[in-house]
């Protein structure tokens, strides 16, 4: 039986690599199913053919002649955009999602926890009242995205040294901090909102998040972030595992708990400004995406930052098509869809266990 | 030869401007295992945490090797040193194997998956801790001793020359406790490992540890070996407990055998003797010092259980040799002991030859009228060695006087019964008419104890 686990360990990484293939395979996939997701019938094939034209070498031996001009620019200015978005926001949500959580050993923490959220919503409040006619452009981020992303920013920061005693910063002094501030910019957002008057429709619309007006800037703009936020998060997410084990303890392990702890909050905070800014506050996946992952590969953070990241990608995408397609004219906000398919498949997983489950 | 030495100077810690902990010194060098011993919030645990670099010390300096520990990254310092957390807030979800694997990091790269040197290297240390068959397992899912074995093993995964236990037997039991113990003894003896714990079974401490450090309103109160450390005088004064301190014969270690805790004493100035033997006193000696009356004993052999226990308790006692019958000599010292104490308790000893001369002295002393509590727990006739001998005796204590009483549990609240009648028929002696005090049954005497003759 011993031998068996040795080897299962030492065959452990190509596992994982191949866990995280068939992640990129499956997102593919989905990618391609939810392009098909309209009102315009557009097949597989000129879907396909589409894409292929856009890869270069590829695109040689493709002939695209049957495609309509009016189908490309569906597939490639409306639908792609936007399947896209929903990809990187879902997997920026969750991937932050795992950071949070890992360095806060807390199964509440979610990327909106230390007001990431209330920050974006409060920010994008003021330039919807203030700053609605300013054409500015920073990087592919209108005026609403910065301030909204400013807004997300600030706040985490705002809470992370409000919690700092010292040196230290004490895990429940910050959530409670977080909830605090969340309240509060809440708060002042309603002052703000009621006393203005105007413009409310479309921050309420915004706030309950979705993918409606995005653009290709809007993707490059946000894409970066997540990257690089993602890939320098999986560079501590050994750390991460022995963070679960408790602060002391990873410090004794040789892990400066201080320092992961800050790199974890900026760059989970610098997701979530980024993905907020283009799609609103949309909940439950960064919260249950990592949870979901975790209930079915384990806590490991070295393959539970990838694959969440890429789960939350694909849910994310699919509840976006759902909720392009689900109730005709009017759309539902995307933030129902991912509750209510979320939900269910979420406790059937937890039932399954036989075991208690905790962070 | 390159000894490791883990040297403490003059460490004083606070939180904020409260001292938690002032001038601790210790030098501590490989293969020594090092008891940190002292009651609650003596700072026994502040120590570790200084050492273990979780709490800066606000004075003093902790060398490994010469080098400050805090002067050295944390990675570099894990390499060195490894803690065995009090209660392991442990990684839900990991298994065991994951878990002794992170033992691993300060030697591994940022990037770096684990090596087979690594796995050897865990694979050894969980053989060592005997947890390799629980490798693929939860940690969660372990029991208190297993996971207390995992932890250690993470410990040995790094390697470590220091080996700091946090009270690493707490919710074990005893076969875990001796299990973890020996373990960590036979790795500071086998890996030359430098091992310091915070313990509160001394007896355990004594066992295992070959020298201690006793700590004392965040102080030390004394460092040495077992010996120097652990005698009744520092336990008294540290944990304000009267204890015995013996040398098993087993286990040639110290044990502590810790008394009741200290109680105001009601200093009731009386004196109670005892005719005991075979372990029959021992509770009573016991009982009877602890209501704060003035116990003697005797006649009693050397070596008798009851001897020992009286020596003990520093109780005074009429002795003869060993396996000796008593002579008149003793019998006569016994008899003027008797004499100047206010009660005598006869105890459920059996009587042979040897000593039946106790029994005679006894009716002797009821004759006079000293106030006699006879313990019948079990009858005479079943202890009697003499042919019939002492169950006459009996026989005639019981006529003159002497109280029969069935266990021994009713003994203190017949006797401070009797004393307080007695004191207050002394204070009372001027008021009381003369035809009252030579009435002394209806005052002496509790009502209804008397057994019908």
């Amino acid at each position: 039986m011993t031998d068996k686990v040795e080897s299962k360990y030492s065959k452990r990484s190509s596992r994982w690599k191949l866990i995280l293939l068939l992640l990129i395979v499956a997102l593919v996939v989905a990618i391609i199913f939810c392009l098909n997701i309209g009102f315009a019938p557009i097949s597989f094939s000129d879907i396909l053919t589409i894409l292929g034209k856009q890869i270069p070498i590829l695109n040689r031996s493709i002939n695209s002649s049957a495609v309509s001009t009016v189908n490309e620019t569906i597939i490639l200015q409306i639908r792609l955009p936007r399947v896209l978005a929903g990809a990187l926001v879902g997997a920026g949500l969750a991937a932050a999602g795992v950071m949070y959580q890992g360095v806060f050993r807390n199964p509440m923490a979610d990327s909106y926890l230390l007001g990431a959220s209330a920050g974006a919503s409060f920010g994008y409040t003021l330039a919807a009242i203030y700053a609605g006619s300013l054409a500015l452009n920073f990087f592919g981020f209108g005026i609403f995205q910065i301030v909204a992303f400013v807004g997300a920013v600030l706040t985490v920061f705002l809470v992370y040294f409000m919690s700092r005693v010292g040196n230290k910063v004490p895990i429940a002094t910050l959530l409670l901090s977080g909830i605090v501030v969340n309240i509060f910019i809440l708060a002042l957002q309603t002052v703000f909102e009621l006393r203005s008057g105007k413009a409310l429709i479309g921050i309420v619309a915004w706030i309950a998040g979705g993918f409606t007006n995005i653009t290709w800037t809007n993707i490059y703009a946000v894409f970066p972030f997540v990257l690089i936020g993602t890939v320098l998060a999986y560079f501590f997410t050994k750390d991460l595992n022995m963070l679960a084990m408790g602060d002391d303890t990873a410090q004794h392990l040789g892990v400066n708990t201080e320092r992961v702890r800050q790199i974890m909050l900026l760059t989970g905070s610098l997701i979530t400004g980024a993905v907020v800014s283009i799609s609103g506050v949309i909940g439950f996946v960064g919260l249950i995406i990592p949870h979901m992952t975790r209930l079915v590969i384990g806590p490991d953070h070295r393959i539970l930052l990838p694959t969440s990241a890429i789960v939350g990608g694909i849910f994310l995408m699919l509840c976006d098509s759902l909720a392009r397609i689900a109730t005709g004219a009017s759309e539902l906000p995307v933030g129902v869809i991912t509750a209510l398919a979320g939900t269910p498949f979420f406790i059937y997983l937890l039932r399954k266990r036989k075991t208690i489950y905790s962070l | 030869m390159n000894m490791v030495l883990l040297s403490v100077d003059g460490v004083e810690c606070r939180y904020g401007s409260v001292k938690i902990l002032e001038n601790v010194s210790l030098s501590v060098k490989e293969g020594d295992f090092v008891g940190i011993l002292g009651p609650n919030g003596s700072g026994k645990t502040t120590l570790l945490k200084s050492i273990s670099r979780t709490l800066k010390p606000y004075k003093g300096t902790i060398l490994l090797d010469k080098t400050d520990i805090y002067s050295m990254k944390s990675v570099d310092l894990a390499k060195h040193m490894a803690i065995v957390p009090q209660e392991s807030n442990i990684g839900f979800g990991f298994a065991a194997l994951d878990i002794v694997l992170m033992g691993r990091n300060p030697h591994m790269k940022r990037f770096q998956m684990e090596s087979e040197k690594d796995m050897a290297i865990v694979r050894k240390a969980m053989n060592r801790t005997n947890t390799w068959y629980l490798a693929d397992r939860p940690i969660n899912e372990l029991s208190g001793g297993e996971k207390q074995r995992v932890v250690i093993a993470r410990a040995l995964a790094q390697e470590p020359k220091v080996l700091l236990l946090d009270e690493p037997l707490t919710h074990l039991d005893m076969i875990n406790q001796l299990e973890i113990m020996d373990l960590v003894k036979g790795l500071c003896h086998t890996e030359r490992l430098i091992v310091l714990t915070v313990i509160h079974d001394l007896n355990l401490a004594a066992r295992y540890c070959n020298s201690a450090l006793l700590l004392k309103d965040r102080k030390v109160f004394a460092v040495g070996t077992l010996d120097e450390v652990l005698t009744s005088k520092n336990i008294k004064s540290v944990f304000q407990v009267d204890a015995i301190v013996k040398k098993s014969l087993v286990t040639n270690s110290l044990y502590v055998i810790p008394l009741s805790p200290q109680k105001p004493s009601l200093a009731r100035k009386c004196a109670i003797h005892i005719i005991c033997g075979a372990g029959t006193g021992t509770l009573i000696m016991k009982a009877l010092v602890d209501e704060g009356y003035e116990v003697t004993a005797g006649v009693l052999n050397m070596l008798d259980t009851d001897y020992e226990s009286a020596e003990l308790l520093k109780i005074p006692t009429v002795n003869e040799a060993p396996f000796s019958p008593i002579t008149e000599q003793t019998k006569r010292a016994n008899l003027e002991m008797i004499n100047k104490a206010a009660m005598l308790v006869i105890t459920s000893v059996p009587f042979g030859y040897g000593n039946l001369p106790n029994l005679e002295t006894s009716l002797e002393a009821v004759k006079r009228g000293v106030r006699t509590y006879v313990i019948d727990e079990v009858p005479i006739e079943v202890r009697d060695f003499t042919g019939g001998k002492a169950t006459a005796l009996m026989a005639e204590l019981r006529k003159h006087g002497a109280i029969f009483i069935k266990h021994p549990s009713e003994l203190p609240t017949l006797v401070n019964a009797t004393h307080d009648l007695m004191e207050l028929r002394k204070h009372a002696q001027t008021e009381i008419p003369g035809h009252l005090k030579n009435e002394p049954k209806a005052i002496t005497e509790p009502t209804g104890r008397k057994e019908p003759r």
